[in-house]
This record gives structure tokens, sequence and C-alpha cells, in this order.
């Protein structure tokens, strides 16, 4: 069953202005947050167990305590560079309801002290920017941004800042590069960017989710919030359904939810005639699960990653049995080919590498040895970079390869694809 | 002060000390292409990996600071089985060139390959096309197939002389070290990208082609371009200097030297060289061995004891300024001028390396002169008419003293002028006794920098065998036996 904590009022066109918002009880919960203590915000924040919901999955609460006491300014940017392939929750929160975003935004600023913070949003969501921008103005003029917000003393700043279209700047030191004017590479770790992030001060980059999901916290006590999920995922989430499936869309869930009913309830089942194949469960990223895993997996943190995957942006693309798994791993690798930053030897040339071995392969020009040889190129990119962009591309790869070797056998024997009908394999033949 | 363990080995390292630091320190092997000691960490090439006791996951060596306890090492299997695909990973796109390409035979992809090399070509598709003889400026070319994007060039111009004409270009596999729209790379540190490249990416538009760097000999000596004294590196052969690299020293010029001290082999070569003495008498040229020039000198200077005197530039060695004081002090002589190229500029600094006393050796000589209680004149105050002998110990660097030809045309008026010189040069022919000398890569002894520091230069080979040091002028004009030492371009003694 779904549940709407944050997607509660999505449905109704007046909660996008701030009127509107305001009338659905908007803004009242930064009121609460501005009579706490700062640090009673990040504790209730860290109590309520809330996780990134960006993709890594890191303890928000946690990332928020790694801020150095320096005096230093410190930065809280926002990411919402949804860059995953199949992720469109974050663009869908900013179109709908981006003052709960930017209250969100407000709240965990004061939670961390911060005076300025920025929305690094992906060059592509020109109607998101533009909502965001005008709901900031919004918010400027009714006092909840700006200097001493509803007489409280605390001040911040919010501005939104347009990425150009890199996947890479989604990666918060990619990101932090990008909003410093350089080009969009991510940077080494340590030091992280809580020490020194955004102009080489302390800085704290969450999603989009995240930050929304701080206002339902602190507007209902770590202990409701809890109430929903598992008892290690707590809360709710928002999963971007789509691929092979009747009714492809935003779904909110309380985390532990069986993807198989998410798969047949909330998204309406496969299409006529039609057998489940794989699922991706968290962005193309994520280690795809055969049929079978899907059936038994729920949606949590633990309960995937025990299943040797991730819930990742929670992008879940449903994979029936009309599409070829390796036309399927070409489309993908030939994305993080694409855009690989460049700097790290491994990934630079080890996406491309891939990438040129499977177009060999789609191609009828593949070897008998390709097979084991992407696996080997994969596993030798695994955790030997700067950032997770050759993770990002070796994790579909091993799993493509492992889960589904029948058919890249199939493909390099016969020079074709094993599926009937797949759309790749007739383009080329 | 944390303690390590680096394959083994202990060692106490200051703290903030990284791991490949206390590998290098240690004196183990460790592979690296974007590290350089004198440049930012990058942390991409991610060569150096190693295995930190205690951590799943391999490390890079360039980036991970050594903690108290901490046990590293790169002899571990699962490390050389990274190592060893990183590098194919950086060979797959390499268009494997090493027959025509100038890096052979000091290039870290072919040294690496040696060490982990997988003997097969793992990758069967094609290979990314990128530019190639890319002209980047005046002095280096760029191959971007060869180059393996270490950032090292990159960030030298942005961190050493903060001009920031390169910078990567595109992204991927497409990527390409270049430069700005008619900015090209050109400023006087230019060929030390050259050297920090560790493929045949950059090459130096001087030495390209020149010669295969396996038939070069090499010795350490210092720059005598300017007064900071560089330590460097002399490449040659039989036939003559090819190059010269900067050398580490931490208190004189780091890791780095600049473009005008690169060209301090040029003068050196036969081409170029004064190779016997010549006397000058009403239009005619008169070739003498130096030695025999160097006494019928003497002769003559005993003659004019009263009226001679010798004219210093700061380009010899503190050992023949010695010398050669003794000697004239013997003789009798008094006058005793210092000769500067543009006095004006003489304080002047680029801010890295270059000075504007474009002399090795100008606080020698005056430490020297001073020992031997000699007041050195400015050689501006000089009237040949007063003297009617000159004795003038020329610059080895012709092209620094602007005022050369002037002064030569002003001291022939005195009635005997003996230029002591290096180089051939029509401009001396004014000069009445024109005696060869040798150059700093023929010669032992000490340059004293500005700072004050002393150090050695050595005599690396022979070019021109009779030609003197100022000590053995010194010996000669006294009509005493000189015992020229003579080295084979091709070592040792002839």
């Amino acid at each position: 069953m779904e549940v709407k904590l944050l997607t509660e009022h999505y449905d109704k066109d007046e909660f996008q202005g701030i009127s509107g918002y305001k009338k659905l009880g908007g803004y009242e919960v930064l009121k609460k947050a501005l009579k706490m203590k700062p640090e009673e915000i990040v504790a209730e924040v860290k109590a309520a167990g809330l996780r990134g919901r960006g993709g890594a999955g890191f303890p928000t609460g946690m990332k928020w305590t790694f801020l150095p006491n320096n005096g230093q300014p410190r930065y809280l940017l926002c990411n919402a560079d949804e860059g995953e392939p199949c992720t469109f929750k974050d663009r869908m929160m900013m179109e709908r309801a981006p003052h709960q975003m930017i209250e969100g935004m407000i709240i965990s600023a004061y939670g961390i002290q911060s005076k300025k913070s920025y929305v690094y949003i992906r060059g592509e969501y020109t109607y998101a920017a533009r909502v965001l921008e005008n709901a900031i103005k919004e918010a400027y003029q009714a006092g909840y941004l700006g200097e001493n917000i509803l007489g409280s003393g605390f001040t911040h700043h919010l501005d939104v800042y347009r990425g150009a279209g890199a996947y890479i700047c989604g990666e918060e030191t990619g990101m932090i590069s990008s909003l410093e004017g350089k080009k969009g590479q991510p940077k080494l770790k340590p030091p992280f960017p809580a020490v020194s992030g955004y102009l080489e001060k302390p800085t704290i980059v969450n999603n989009v989710e995240t930050l929304a999901a701080v206002k339902y916290i602190i507007r209902d006590g770590a202990a409701a919030y809890k109430k929903h999920g598992t008892e290690k995922s707590p809360g709710t989430k928002l999963f971007s359904l789509s691929g092979d499936i009747r009714k492809p869309g935003n779904y909110e869930v309380p985390l532990g939810y069986p993807l198989k009913d998410l798969i047949n309830n909330e998204g309406g089942g496969l299409k006529q005639g039609r057998s489940l194949k794989a699922v991706i469960p968290g962005g193309t990223s994520a280690p795809v699960l055969t049929a079978e895993e899907a059936m038994k997996a729920t949606m949590d943190y633990e309960c995937l990653a025990q299943m040797g995957t991730m819930l990742g942006s929670g992008a879940i693309t449903v994979i029936d049995d009309s599409r070829c798994m390796v036309d399927l791993l070409g489309v993908i690798l030939h994305f993080y080919h694409h855009e690989s930053c460049g700097q790290c030897t491994p990934c630079r040339e080890g996406t491309g590498w891939i990438d040129k071995v499977l177009n060999s392969i789609i191609h009828g020009r593949g070897r008998q040895q390709d097979v084991d040889l992407l696996d080997q190129v994969a596993k030798n990119m695994m955790g030997r970079t700067i950032c997770a962009l050759a993770d990002a591309a070796a994790l579909p790869t091993i799993s493509f390869v492992n889960k589904f070797r029948d058919e890249f056998e199939y493909y390099i024997r016969e020079g074709r694809s094993k599926v009937k009908g797949s759309s790749y394999a007739e383009m080329h033949h | 002060m944390p303690k390590c363990t680096i394959n083994g080995k202990q060692i106490e390292v200051a703290e903030g000390t990284t791991v490949i630091e206390a590998f290098m320190k240690l004196e183990q092997n460790i592979a690296h292409y974007c590290w350089h000691p004198g440049l930012s960490v990058a942390g991409v090439c991610r060569m150096c990996m190693v295995k930190v006791e205690g951590n799943p996951k391999l490390q890079i060596a360039c980036n991970t600071k050594v903690t108290e306890g901490m046990v590293a090492s790169n002899e571990d299997a699962k490390v050389k089985e990274a190592v060893e695909w990183i590098l194919g990973f950086h060979l797959i796109n390499h268009p494997l060139d090493c027959p025509i390409c100038d890096q052979a035979g000091e290039c870290g992809l072919q040294e690496y390959y040696m060490t982990y090399g997988k003997y097969d070509p793992a990758m069967a598709e094609k290979k990314v096309k990128k530019k190639k003889v890319v002209d980047l400026g005046p002095t280096v070319v760029l191959d971007s197939e060869r180059c393996i994007l270490c950032d090292r060039c990159v960030r030298f111009t942005s961190e050493v002389t903060k001009t920031n004409e390169l910078s990567i270009f595109n992204r991927g596999d497409h990527a390409e070290v270049g430069v700005y729209q008619e900015r090209p790379l050109n400023n006087n540190y230019s060929y030390n990208v050259v050297d920090i490249c560790p493929v045949g990416a950059l090459t130096s538009k001087d030495f390209r082609f020149k010669q295969r760097v396996w038939y070069l000999k090499d010795f350490n000596t210092i720059c005598n371009g300017c007064s900071t004294g560089c330590n460097v590196k002399a490449y040659y052969n039989e036939n003559g200097f090819y190059r010269i690299k900067p050398v580490y020293n931490k208190e004189v010029n780091g890791h780095w030297m600049c473009d005008t001290g690169r060209d301090m082999y040029k003068f050196v070569n036969l081409e170029k060289r004064q190779t016997s003495a010549v006397k000058n008498v009403n239009g005619t040229s008169e070739e003498y061995s130096p030695i025999q020039a160097t006494r019928e000198i003497g002769v003559l200077l005993r003659k004019n004891v009263n009226e001679a005197a010798a004219v210093l530039t700061g380009q010899y060695t503190s050992e023949e300024y010695a010398s050669f004081f003794a000697t004239m002090k013997d003789f009798g002589i008094k006058d005793f001028y210092h000769w500067v190229n543009n006095p004006e500029k003489m304080e002047e600094f680029d801010g890295l390396l270059l000075r504007g006393d474009r002399n090795p050796n100008t606080a020698g000589l005056r430490a020297e002169a001073k020992k031997a209680n000699i007041n050195l004149r400015n050689a501006k105050d000089l009237d040949p008419k007063k003297h009617t002998l000159i004795i003038v110990a020329g610059p080895e660097v012709q092209a620094f003293y602007p005022d050369l030809q002037k002064s030569v045309d002003a001291w022939s008026k005195s009635q005997t002028l003996v230029w002591l010189s290096s180089c051939k040069n029509p401009v001396l022919f004014a000069a009445h006794w024109i005696v060869p000398m040798k150059s700093f890569v023929e010669k032992n002894g000490t340059f004293v920098n500005y700072k004050g520091i002393e150090q050695k230069i050595k005599k690396g080979t022979t070019i021109v065998g009779e030609a003197l040091s100022l000590d053995e002028f010194a010996i000669a004009i006294k009509g005493e036996r000189v015992d020229v030492e003579y080295t084979s371009p091709l070592g040792g003694l002839a």
C-alpha cells in the first residue's frame, strides 16, 4: 500500500504555489523548528535513522555531525542533479512541491547552522528550475528566507544553480567542483566535503528527497517517522517505477515494501502475455536481479544489499521477456562510457573498453572470450577510482554477464540476439 | 611522528607524510605516473595501489597519510594484479609506437611494462583516435594518443608557473590535453612539462629526433646560466651535448629549471667554439697553439706590468680566480675590473629561478678578489688609453652580454687586448689575441650562487682538446709547463 507522507498533496495543483502550500500546512514546521535548538534538529534526524535518498544511503544525521566546529562558514547543497538513468522522483518533487523541499532545506540549514545553500539542479530540468526559482522568490517575500527569518535571528539565503548536463555532477564532489565554476570532476577524498567542500569550507550535500523528509521528521518526531519502514530502514521512499510495466510512475511506499507488490499492485503488473525476466532495483548502476530474486526482494537497504544489489536512487526498471539483456547492457554501458569524466584511468579506459566489446557483440563481431573479458574488465575497475562511476558501470556489467550468461554466449555464437523481436537485434540484422 | 611498516621495513615519518613518500624514503619501488613530489596530489593514474592492513579495499599510496602503526605493502599478489590491470588500462588506447617515439628508453609505460606487463594486447577493438603532432607553443609538441592524462603538465602550469596555459579538454576517453585558443604554452619554464611527462606525449622541440637517449651519457653539474646555480644533468655523446635537465636540490632549484638554462649546452659544442689561439695583427690572423700564445702574452705582460689591467666576468670557477689572481699579483698587476652583463638588471628575479645576474659565480669572483686583497673596479670605468695591455676573461655565454661588441671595440684601443673566450665570435677579431678557454662542462671547480651556496661543477668530457682553463692560462703565462688533461667524449682518459 502506498503511504503518502511526502506526496500527500502532490495531486493538488495549488500545492505548487506558496498560498496553496500554506493553506495545506506549509511552513508551520519551519516555525516549530526555529523554536527548537539546532542540535535538537540534528538529534531528531539522527534518531529518525534517515538515510540519504540520492543513492548511497548514507545516514543523514551522521553526515551532519561530521561538520567540524571551527567557526568556518558552512554550506548546504541540495543535490537535484538527478541523473541516474530511470530516476525521476526529484523532478516530480520539485515541480509539484517546491516549497516542501525549500522548507526542508531551511530547517536542515538551521540544524547545521548554515547561512547559505544552493540547489544544484540538473540542466535539463528547465521547468523544475523555473518553478523552484519562483518558489524561492515567494519564500523570500514571505520572510521564510533572508535575514532574521520570522524574527528568530536565523539568516539563510538560497540560490538555484543549473548544471550543464553531466551525469558526474551528481556525484557530490563533482557537484562541488561544478558549483565552484570548475570542470565538473570529482575530488579526492579525504578530505570529505563535511570538512572541506564548496570553496574548501565545510559542506553538506543532501538529496532533494532527503531534505524534504527532514520536514516530516521534525513535524511528527523521530518516533512517529520510524513507524514507517523497517527497523534499519525507517521511513518512506519514493520509487520511480519504469520499464515494461502498465502503470509507470513515482510511488511512495514504506521501506521494506515487497518489490513484487510494487510491480503487481502499484505498477499494475506486466503487459499482457509477458513474463518477468529481470528487475534493476536502484537505477541502472545497481546490479540486476533475476525474476526469481525480484519476487523475493523487499525494498529496503538491508535486503537488497544482502541480494548483492542496492536501493540506490529508488529507480526500479522492470524488464520483461521481450528484452535482450545484451542490448540492454549495451545501452547502459554506452551511457557510462559517455559520462565518465576521464580522470581515473580504470574508469576512463574501462568504460570505453566494455562499451566497445558490447558493441562488437551486438554487431555480430563478438569473440568467445569476450564474456569472461567483460567480467574481468569490470571487476578490475571496481573500487579503483576516485568516485563511484566506475563501480556504476562495473556492477551492471558483472551482474548482467553472470546472471544472463546464456544470452551473451548465444549472441556471440549466432551473431544475433536470443530474443526474437528485440529492437536492437532487428536494427542491425 | 607516526611509525609504520612498509613492505616489512619499519620507518618513522613526519606527521602528514603520505604512504608513497614513505615508500620513497625507504627506496622501495612503487609504480606511479600522476604523483610528482613537486606538485599537488591528483590521484588519477591509480598505479600506486597498496594494501593497508585492516582495510579491505586497496588504497592509493599518494593520497593516504601514514598513521601510527600502519602496515602497508605493494608486494602483495592482490596489489600486483591490480597494478597489472591498471597498466593494461593505460595501454589499451596507447599507440605502442615506441620505435618512432622520442621518449623510448626513458618512458614510464615501457618501464612498468617490463615489471608488470602483459605480453599480449588485451583489447581487440579499435583504439581511440586523437590529435597527433599538436603544436603547443615554441618549445613543446603534444601527441594526444600517447598521453595518459596524468595531469602533471596541467598542474605544473597552474601551480608552479601559475600561467595556466594547459588544460584537459573534453571528458572520458576523448579527453585531451591542450592549450586555449591563441594562448600557446609560452613561458620560460615550459620544458619542465616535457621532463615530468611520464610518457612520450610531450616532447621537446629542441631535442626530439636528435638522438636516441640510450646513446647518451650524462653527468651532474651546475647550470651556468645565472647566479641561481640550478643543479642539472648534462647529456652528451661523442658528437657533443644534446640537452640539460634539472636535478632535484631542495636548497637551490627544487625540481625545476628555466628554459634559458636549457640552452646552456649550446655554447659548449664544437661548432660554436674557439678551437685555437689567434693573433690578429694589421688585419691578418695567425693561428697559435694556446700554450704558445699564452707564453708570448706572458712576455708582453712582463714588459707592460705597470700599465696592464685584467677584466673578469663571473663566469669562471672560484679555483680559477684564485690561481689567476695569484699569478697576476706575482706579475705585479694592480688594476682589476669586474665586467657584468646589464648592470641595471643584476638584481632582477623572475620569482621562480632565473636571476638578472646571468653569471654563475659572481659571488665567487668577489670572494676570491677579497681573499687576494684585490679591489675590483667597475669595468665601465676602464680607460683603454691608460692601459697598454688588457687581459679579458670573457664570458662563456656571450649572448648575455649585450655590450660585448661595444666593449671589444672600446678596449681594443689599448695597445694589446687579450681576449680569453670559449666561444668563437667575429666580434672578437678586434682583439689582438684570442685564447680558447674551456667551457663549464670541461672542467672541475666551484660556483658560488647568489645565496652563497658553494656548488661543485664536474668535468664531463672534452670538446676542445687544447682549450685552457683560467688556472692553466695562469700557469702558462708564467712560462711554466701545463699538462692539459684530455677526457675522451666516450668517457675515461684518452
